[in-house]
């Protein structure tokens, strides 16, 4: 029950944490955050720590990569970036959302029937 | 837009493909690492990602302190974003059982007593189902060494009319089945038959299988030298052919190759060598075959000799195999109602016919090594249980630092899998070293086929790591049953002694019941048998055994037919035998006692009819010769013994003394005479003599009436007799010279090997002997496990019950008062224990009779004196804990609280 749940929010996380790499270029977990958040509204509002899991899960599956580096602040972050993996899942699984998100809104939107 | 499957199909299936792979890369990262140390990393991480949004939160205004608390709940708490992070790093799963193995070794290590006592219980209990298992194994489950023996059956004869289910069929009755029944592909026929086979110096009796055309091929075995028989050469016992047995082409040839075409002398003819049998191939259970000869068709249905085998069709099923054979002999019945009235078949598997009554046995000692472990995860249950009660404040403590109660539940099942497991390796370590004792004593005793081959192969370590597991889930299920529902998270009350709770008390005292309750099933068996066995033993068989030699031998049916030639043969032999230095008498009898042969036949008392109305009364009849009786020391009662006198004048018979008091109750039977009739003539026979009575057939039940007939008269035909001799000196030492004495006789007449009467009584109760022995030990085992059980429990209620004990003492209570109130716990629990066993005992006890006929299950006398050893055995486990508590210090103990 809790592994589905948290397998449909990682996979929305996921996808966002690609989109947001592919616009912003190698980023921190902070930075990250910072711009889903920003972006999303208040999806990432009730804590950050649940983005350390899903990158992680992303780096295991190979989709991005880390490396340490230094912040624009100088502060030591562990930075990441978009693997050609990650691209290439990025585009197929936005492709996938647009249809998905298409069919269901064929389907709750009243009145027209197909 | 149209959802057409097939339009984005194959680029999604490739998709999925790939994320498939992709997971499994994760799942591989993640296995990799569960043993590295990345911990670090993610602090690193987190710590920078705190820092950078302190920062933020301070230039957006807050203080240091807000800023840092802001930050943290934002990131939802630093530790469980580590574990969270640890958690999609590592397998769970495997992490905790890592742990877990850690921490449960530690544990196991920190209470040395506690885990010996667990694992060798637990060994005990797993190592004697490991030992009987390995018997069953290489016994039962292991295919025959035949080609596909899944397709081989056994058909039995059945008569509906007497019951019996394992008849031997006719040779018509044979056929007629191997040319009706379509699901075999193959049937075949043999009969177990000793022949003799001449040795130089005489000529002796070897057990042999004659087999019908296709034995072999049915079977699907070659000769490993030769060949087997020709179809020609099965039909015609004139052809004279003989395969040997690996075991005596060994013996008797020195495993020469040149043994074909060599000739063997085998009743009074020579049969021509055509062939060895491979060493695996030894079909007879009863005695290992020794030669296989072509078997002569008897054309009578009424004669039934054959054990009939067949190979099924591929594909065919028993039950259709069966369903067919019942048509054809009902078809048969009523073609020849006569003979085939009630006849039946029924269709086993070979594996099972072969192993024969032993089949019993082993199935009955399954079940008594069940017992015992059941017995042993009673116990083990019960000694965790009491550990936990010692635990709770350790389980309290980590339940109250977050280990979720699943999280304690697998800890604790990790212990018990481990426990287990060390139960598992220390019962192989003791199955295989008792294997070998425990494969002598049987094979000694039984004819079972295969026995030699019982080894610790995969199967057996298969079956005790399986049975290990299982015993862990019952063992653990018992003990987390009586645990779920005590609340750990009570860390405040978890450490006081309390008196433990409810529930796991009942299930202590329940696991205690349930012990004692097993252990009496198991006693009262053993009991049962040992009853019967010393019965046994102490019943005097009629006759003195010690110093008398018996040789078995075989009349050929020449000696069979002319009478003369035969009493001049006796009389020859006899008085040869007699001579020999160390013999004091000799004589001759058709069925030896106690080997277990009888002939009944009828018979008719002048001017008197049976009860009910019938002409023929029943005895069972022997074939004596004079002097016999003083050799074996049966004591005459009344009149006199055959002597040289009987062989003219009036036939005569010695009775014993159950049939003169059966027949003649009121009269004298010495003047009395008796018919008998064999439809075409009748002999009148004069009772000469009563003499006591002898134990036959077995040594338990009542002693049948008997009648003795002169071997020195006509007779009905009697080919079977054997020699007796009473010595002066051991009789072992006599046997070489009585063989040679018998044999120079008439070297052509097979002999067996001597045997003493003494060893003939000890067969008789050989295998009640080795049932009773295996049972005794299992059973002993049973009562030592119950022994402890109820220590561990009384050892473990007075240290809960010390302060309680205390206080009384405080309070002037006796101390003899507070050993009996311990005591008084003990002898209640073990009294319905005790209850509850008899009850079940009652109706199981019927399982030992097919052990031994003489069992008596249920005597009351065995009950009682089972039922005083355990309480004895109780008093004395509950006597040391109880003493203990009787000597308890009351301040020591008030303290303590």
């Amino acid at each position: 029950m809790k592994e589905q749940k948290a397998d449909v929010w990682q996979g929305t996380l996921a996808l966002m944490v690609l989109k947001t790499l592919e616009t912003l270029g190698p980023m921190h977990g902070y930075g990250i955050a910072r711009r889903i958040e920003q972006t999303s509204g208040d999806v990432l509002a009730v804590n950050y720590g649940t983005l350390y899991p899903a990158l992680l899960k992303l780096e295991q599956e190979g989709y991005i990569r880390s490396e340490w580096g230094v912040s624009d602040n100088n502060r030591k972050a562990k930075f990441y970036s978009l693997t050609r993996a990650g691209r290439k899942q990025l585009e197929n699984e936005a492709k996938e959302w647009e249809r998905t998100t298409e069919i269901i809104a064929r389907f709750l939107t009243p009145g027209e029937s197909s | 837009m149209s959802l057409n499957p097939s339009a984005g199909s194959s680029p999604r299936a490739s998709r999925h493909r790939r994320s498939r792979i992709r997971g499994l890369r994760a799942w591989v990262l993640r296995a990799l690492r569960v043993f590295s140390r990345e911990r670090a990393d993610t602090a690193a991480e987190l710590e920078s990602h705190l820092a950078m949004h302190i920062e933020d939160n301070i230039r957006a205004g807050m203080t240091s302190a807000q800023a840092r608390r802001h930050a943290l709940v934002k990131l939802g708490g630093l530790s469980q974003v580590e574990e969270q992070c640890r958690e999609q790093r590592g397998i769970p799963i495997v992490e905790h059982l890592i742990q877990d193995v850690r921490f449960g070794a530690r544990m196991l290590r920190k209470t040395p007593t506690f885990t010996t006592v667990v694992v060798l219980t637990l060994g005990l209990g797993i190592g004697a189902n490991a030992a009987i298992f390995s018997v069953v194994n290489a016994v039962l489950l292991r295919p025959l060494p035949f080609h596909d023996p899944d397709r081989l059956m056994w058909i039995w004869a059945t008569n509906e009319r007497s019951g019996v289910r394992d008849d031997v069929a006719s040779y018509p009755d044979f056929e007629d089945w191997r040319a009706q029944a379509a699901s075999f592909e193959s049937m075949a026929a043999f009969t177990w038959r000793d022949v003799g086979v001449s040795t130089g110096d005489h000529t002796e009796l070897v057990p042999a299988l004659q087999v019908t055309p296709g034995f072999f091929e049915t079977l699907g075995v070659q000769a490993a030298l030769g060949r087997v028989f020709g179809s020609g050469e099965t039909e015609d016992a004139a052809s004279h052919v003989v395969v040997l047995s690996d075991r005596m082409w060994k013996a008797r040839f020195g495993g020469r190759g040149d043994v074909l075409g060599q000739t063997i002398r085998s009743n009074e003819a020579s049969y021509t060598i055509v062939g060895v049998m491979p060493a695996y191939f030894a079909f007879s259970a009863d005695h290992p075959e020794q030669l296989y000869t072509p078997l002569v068709r008897d054309p009578s249905r009424n004669h039934g000799f054959l054990r009939v085998l067949g190979r099924l069709r591929e594909g065919a099923r028993m039950s259709t195999a069966q369903a067919e054979l019942e048509v054809i002999t009902r078809a048969i019945a009523q073609r020849f109602p006569k003979s085939n009235k009630n006849v039946g078949a029924r269709v086993v598997p070979l594996v099972s016919a072969l192993v024969g009554s032993a089949r019993t046995g082993l199935f009955v000692l399954v079940g008594v090594v069940a017992l015992v472990l059941l017995i042993a995860c009673a116990n083990v249950a019960n000694l965790m249980l009491a550990r936990s009660a010692f635990r709770e404040k350790e389980l309290a403590m980590r339940a109250a630092l977050g280990a979720s109660s699943w999280r304690l539940f697998q800890q604790l099942g990790t212990e018990c899998v481990m426990l287990a497991l060390a139960g598992g390796i220390v019962g192989l370590l003791l199955s295989s070293w008792t294997q070998s004792s425990l494969v002598a004593l049987l094979a000694r005793n039984f004819h079972i086929p295969r026995i030699a081959g019982t080894t610790t192969d995969r199967w057996v370590l298969g079956f005790t790591l399986a049975l290990s597991i299982a015993t862990a889930g019952i063992f653990g299920a018992v003990f987390g049953s009586a645990s779920i529902g005590r609340n750990f998270g009570r860390l405040g009350e978890a450490g006081r002694a309390t008196v433990g709770s409810s529930g796991a008390r009942r299930t202590r005292n329940a696991l205690v019941v349930v012990e004692t309750a097993l252990a009496v099933v198991l006693l009262a068996g053993a009991g049962v048998l040992l009853q019967s066995l010393l019965a046994m033993r102490s019943t005097h068989p009629g006759f003195e055994p010690d110093h008398v030699l018996a040789v078995r031998l075989f009349l050929p049916d020449i000696k069979m037919t002319n009478n003369p030639v035969r009493w001049t043969y006796f009389e020859q032999m006899l008085s040869a035998v007699s001579k020999l230095p160390g013999v004091a008498s000799v004589g001759l009898v058709a069925n030896l006692p106690l080997i277990g042969a009888y002939d009944r036949l009828g018979f008719r008392i002048p001017g008197r009819l049976t009860p009910d109305g019938g002409r023929f009364f029943r005895a069972n009849f022997n074939v004596v010769s004079p002097g016999y009786f003083r050799t074996m020391a049966i004591p005459v009662q009344a009149g006199r013994e055959f002597d040289a006198s009987d062989s003219a004048g009036i036939p005569s018979v010695v009775i014993n003394e159950t049939t003169a008091r059966k027949f003649w109750p009121d009269m004298d039977p010495l003047h009395a005479s008796i018919v008998l009739d064999d439809g075409r003539r009748e002999v009148q026979l004069a009772v000469v003599g009563v003499v006591g009575d002898v134990r036959q057939t077995e040594l338990w039940g009542q002693p049948a009436p008997e009648i003795y007939l002169n071997v020195m008269r006509p007779t009905p035909p009697w080919p079977w007799l054997s020699v007796v001799a009473r010595t002066s000196v051991e009789p072992s030492t006599l046997a070489r010279t009585v063989t040679l004495a018998v044999a120079a006789a008439d070297p052509d007449v097979p002999i067996s090997a001597t045997k003493t009467l003494d060893e003939v009584r000890g067969e008789s109760v050989a295998q009640p002997r080795v049932y009773t022995l295996l049972l005794g030990v299992f059973a002993g085992l049973a009562l030592a496990l119950a022994a402890v059980g109820l220590y561990g429990v009384m050892a473990y209620t007075v240290t809960q019950r010390i302060p309680e004990i205390g206080i009384r003492l405080a309070l002037g209570a006796d101390r003899r008062a507070v050993l009996g109130l311990v005591l008084k716990q003990a002898v209640f629990l073990v009294v319905v224990g005790v209850v509850v066993g008899l009850a079940a005992t009652v109706p199981a006890a019927g399982v030992l009779t097919s052990l031994t006929p003489a069992a008596r299950p249920n005597d009351p006398a065995t009950l009682a004196c089972v039922s005083v050893l355990l309480l004895t055995v109780a008093l004395l486990a509950s006597y040391l804990p109880a003493r203990r508590a009787s000597r308890v210090d009351p301040t020591v103990a008030l303290r303590q609280e």
